[in-house]
């Protein structure tokens, strides 16, 4: 298997200890700080980023079954921060403190994927993973809807 | 330690401090090196007043450079409040600065130059508001002064309009980029003149964040962020037990483990924002030293708080408050007036401890060096990183350096800085710059809680079904108690809140009940108003059925009952907010089966809250529908600020009515992670409706206040559903 992985279109070798998590490897090997850190056990959701198009939790991934794969974090989500989501994201003021948004963001982003207009409880049942201590669900729900309308335009 | 500054900012009076109404200001000007205009003042809490002087060391809230653009410093900690907005907005409002030319940039930690920077309290825009628009005033007037000088005219000829001096006589246009070096040479204006409410521009509208587009691009830059070269890792293991040591340390194992350099051991630092003493480990990385962290064999001396255990804590809590307990204040003659009761009403209501979980664990990084002290931290309190260093390392701590940086979230667990003190321990002892991040359940087991609570309140109402009388006692662990560890139950003045509700009772005792603290309480959103909030509005609403009357109508009474002059702005603003949320949500309208609507207010941080909370309620499941929220916090800076705070304080009362409670078992946290601290998640989120009232009032904050009714209104309406009344919260304890 090979020993590197793509991150945001860009190759990286691995050269820390198979079981490091990927976000550790992301956050202090390569110093891609967007992706956060909540609570180390998949609970929160703060550390969701894209294996190969769907979302995960880097803090409970090794590095070493990432290896082969495509990464995507919030850095590469678009080229200029203006993919549908994170438009509706701004239009609708959704960050309080913002800490939790990257992961809110990249794991909406997998589900409009999957699903191009998801109803509330497809919302509820593909986000329940990810908390937001500040309480920004209400625009949270708001901004995916918007974006899921937006994408419908597109195509 | 300073207390004055803390009993200025949050206070033990829980929450309604007093007003400093001092209003004067001093403006500072200067023309900057690269020219352009920098406007500085002075704040409370400043080491000296401003003058006029071209080279002085400029606190510079506003930097007009000659291009236009506008940079504006905010001065408070920003941790997703928002003030990082509503501030400058206030100074470019004041300013007729265009909005879009506005950058806001973080103020490192400086007393001397920013004033109190001590974020809490809801306190940043009633204390700031007048201040930072003045100087966005002066700045226009100077503007104005020095483009009329250029046309040869009088300032009377000429009006500024978003970035622009306009001349009323020819409609020639100047920018404020072209003037700015001109302006900074007008002499500074004695009383700038304030704008009125029809003229703002971005006072009192939703506003857009100034920073949105960072976070929804990862680039936004908090406390875990900061990279420095040659920085080191480290985790960390707290003494469980609060007032606990280390007893014995085998460190072999931990440093085995490959990258890891130091295993370094903290011992107490015995002031209020000190570490409670640790453990920590120094390696290339953060996982590394968490996974050496799990390998380091410690034993701990528990010492006398071993004998905490919060299930029998809170059932002695309660045993206090229903017997007689020490008065704090008194009023009339209750004892008469239960004598000649109609009806006697009481109730024992209790909470338990909470844990401020925000997203972002406490993290900083910090280099001490042999002639520099330098700090990165997410933190709400600049000067007390500085202090509690400057006494830890024996320097001045005007010698610290600091740089706040965005806090995830804080809800005032980022006041206390004991995580940057550990961090200065390992730095000062590996001579190099560390990282230190603490892990959630370090997080959520070392922390400053929110007081465990237990209430009792005994009422009369008389044959029409009015308050007569009023006996409430408490018991509590307080804030105080981190400042004087002997103190063995709430001092008189926390309970200031119960002697000074709005509600009209003539005769009033307040008790406090015996309430040692066993671990550190601090400052959690909203304060001792969530507890006094959720007996008071649950409470009314027992009272209320009692007397046969709806609870709107048993609330208007006993708010008009209230015939104290100095409280009568708090009546009418009490049952605006009341009315308001009444009127919107519906209450009273015939519903379905299963389903009810509660309604509470509060008045706390001198604002006012209303909410009125629909629920369905089916067995054990409680499903909140709607919550219509009402306020009233005078002026609004930014309306889709205020109602994001109320979003997001729903949630927090939601979590907090339902869900989380820390326990301890002999001295030590039980909780550790979201699965045993569970907190609000997306499919339990109800719809949120935030009513505005329009006020021309002073304008006070909102960070707090909406937390407070939530909890009571939620009572009240499962009562309302189901005939089953909820006196403990959480609700839904998970460990029950
Ligand atoms: S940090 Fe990964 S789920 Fe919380
Ligand atoms: S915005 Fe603060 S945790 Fe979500």
């Amino acid at each position: 298997m090979a020993n590197t992985v793509v991150i945001n279109s860009k190759e990286y070798a691995i050269d820390v200890a198979d079981d490091m998590p990927l976000l550790w490897f992301l956050r202090d090997r390569l110093e891609f700080t967007g992706t956060k850190f909540g609570c180390g056990s998949g609970l929160c959701g703060a550390c969701t980023v894209h294996m190969d198009g769907t979302a995960i939790r880097a803090c409970v991934m090794p590095i070493s079954a990432v290896a082969g794969k495509s990464i995507t974090t919030i850095e590469g989500l678009s080229e200029n921060g203006d993919h549908p989501l994170q438009k509706a994201w701004v239009e609708n003021n959704v960050p309080q403190c913002g800490y939790c948004q990257a992961g809110q963001i990249m794991n909406a982003a997998s589900l409009l994927a999957t699903n191009t207009s998801p109803s509330d409880d497809d919302i509820d049942a593909a986000m329940q993973g990810n908390i937001c201590r500040c309480g920004t669900y209400q625009r949270i729900k708001k901004a995916i809807k918007s974006a899921a309308f937006e994408l419908a335009k597109e195509v | 330690m300073n207390r004055h500054l803390h009993a200025a900012i949050h206070g033990d009076t829980a929450a309604n401090p007093i007003e400093n109404t001092n209003r004067r200001q001093f403006l500072k000007i200067a023309s900057m090196a690269s020219g352009g205009l920098a406007i500085g003042f002075t704040l409370p809490g400043m080491a000296s007043p401003a003058s006029q002087d071209d080279n002085i060391s400029l606190n510079a809230f506003i930097h007009l450079q000659e291009n236009g653009d506008t940079l504006i410093y905010s001065s408070r900690c920003e941790m997703g409040q928002g003030i990082s907005t509503a501030l400058p907005a206030a100074i470019a409002d004041e300013m007729e600065a265009d909005w879009s030319r506005v950058h806001v940039e973080q103020a490192g930690g400086d007393k001397d130059k920013y004033g109190d920077q001590a974020t809490g309290g809801s306190a940043s825009i009633r204390t700031q508001f007048e201040p930072m628009r003045q100087a966005g005033a002066a700045a226009k007037m100077m503007l104005v002064a020095a483009a009329a000088k250029v046309w040869n005219t009088s300032v009377d000829n000429c009006y500024a309009e978003n970035h622009f001096v306009i001349n009323k006589l020819n409609k020639q246009k100047l920018g404020y980029g072209e003037l700015a070096s001109l302006a900074a040479k007008v002499p500074v204006p004695k009383d700038p003149v304030l704008k009125t409410k029809d003229q703002y521009r971005y006072i009192g509208k939703a506003l857009d964040r100034h920073d949105v587009g960072l976070v929804t691009t990862g680039q936004r830059m908090y406390g875990v962020d900061t990279k420095l070269p040659g920085m080191r890792y480290a985790a960390i293991v707290h003494c469980p037990v609060f007032g606990g040591k280390l007893k014995s340390l085998d460190k072999t194992a931990a440093m085995q483990v490959k990258g890891v350099t130091d295993v370094i051991e903290i011992p107490r630092l015995d002031v209020p924002y000190g570490s409670v003493g640790g453990v920590a480990v120094v390696a290339d990385n953060s996982w590394t030293a968490q996974q050496a962290v799990k390998k380091l064999v410690v034993e701990w001396e528990a010492g006398p708080n071993a004998v905490y255990n919060t299930k029998e804590y809170k059932q002695q809590l309660v045993a206090n408050v229903e017997k007689p307990a020490k008065k704090a204040a008194e009023r009339g003659d209750v004892e008469k007036a239960f004598a000649e009761a109609t009806h006697k009403v009481s109730a024992t209501y209790t909470g338990g401890h909470l844990s401020h979980a925000p997203m972002e664990p406490n993290a900083s990084v910090v280099w001490v060096q042999d002639d520099s002290c330098e700090v990165w931290a997410s933190t709400q309190s600049p000067d007390d990183i500085q202090k509690t260093l400057g006494g830890y390392l024996k320097r001045d701590p005007k010698d610290i350096k600091v740089n706040v940086m965005i806090s995830g979230g804080a809800f005032g667990r980022k006041f206390k800085c004991d995580y940057v003190h550990e961090a200065a321990a390992i730095s000062q002892q590996i001579k190099a710059p560390v990282q230190l991040i603490w892990s959630r359940e370090e997080d959520m087991r070392t922390g400053y809680y929110h007081s465990i609570n237990a209430q009792h309140i005994e009422a009369s109402l008389d044959k029409d079904g009015n308050v007569t009388g009023w006996l409430h006692r408490i018991a509590f662990p307080s804030i105080s108690s981190l400042f004087n560890p002997s103190l063995d139950r709430a001092p008189d003045n926390a309970l200031g809140d119960i002697e000074n509700h709005p509600f009209g009772i003539a005769n009033l005792r307040s008790e406090s009940g015996e309430a040692p603290a066993h671990t550190r309480i601090g400052w959690y959103r909203a304060v001792y108003a969530i507890f006094y909030g959720f007996a008071f509005g649950t409470f009314a609403d027992e009272l209320a059925h009692k007397a046969g009357k709806d609870t709107v109508k048993f609330l208007n009474d006993v708010y008009d009952a209230n015939t104290n002059p100095e409280q009568a702005d708090q009546v009418m603003r009490s049952k605006a907010v009341l009315a308001l949320a009444a009127k919107h949500s519906g209450i009273g309208k015939k519903l379905p089966k299963g389903e009810g609507i509660g309604i509470a207010v509060h008045h706390s941080f001198q604002s006012y809250v209303a909410m009125a909370v629909h629920v369905k309620v089916d067995g054990d499941d409680i499903k909140v529908l709607n919550v219509d929220c009402a306020i009233d916090c005078g002026q609004v800076l930014n309306t889709d600020g205020a109602t994001a705070q109320m979003e997001g304080a729903v949630v927090m009362g939601m979590s907090l009515s339902l869900y989380t409670e820390i326990s301890f078992k002999d001295g030590a946290v039980v909780n550790s992670n979201f699965h045993d601290y569970p907190v609000l998640r997306i499919n339990e989120m109800p719809n949120v409706r935030v009513h505005i009232v329009d006020s021309d009032a002073k304008p006070t904050g909102l960070g707090e206040p909406g937390v407070a009714p939530f909890a009571p209104a939620l009572s009240n309406a499962i009562f309302a559903a189901s005939g089953t009344r909820y006196r403990d919260i959480p609700i839904k304890p998970l460990s029950a």
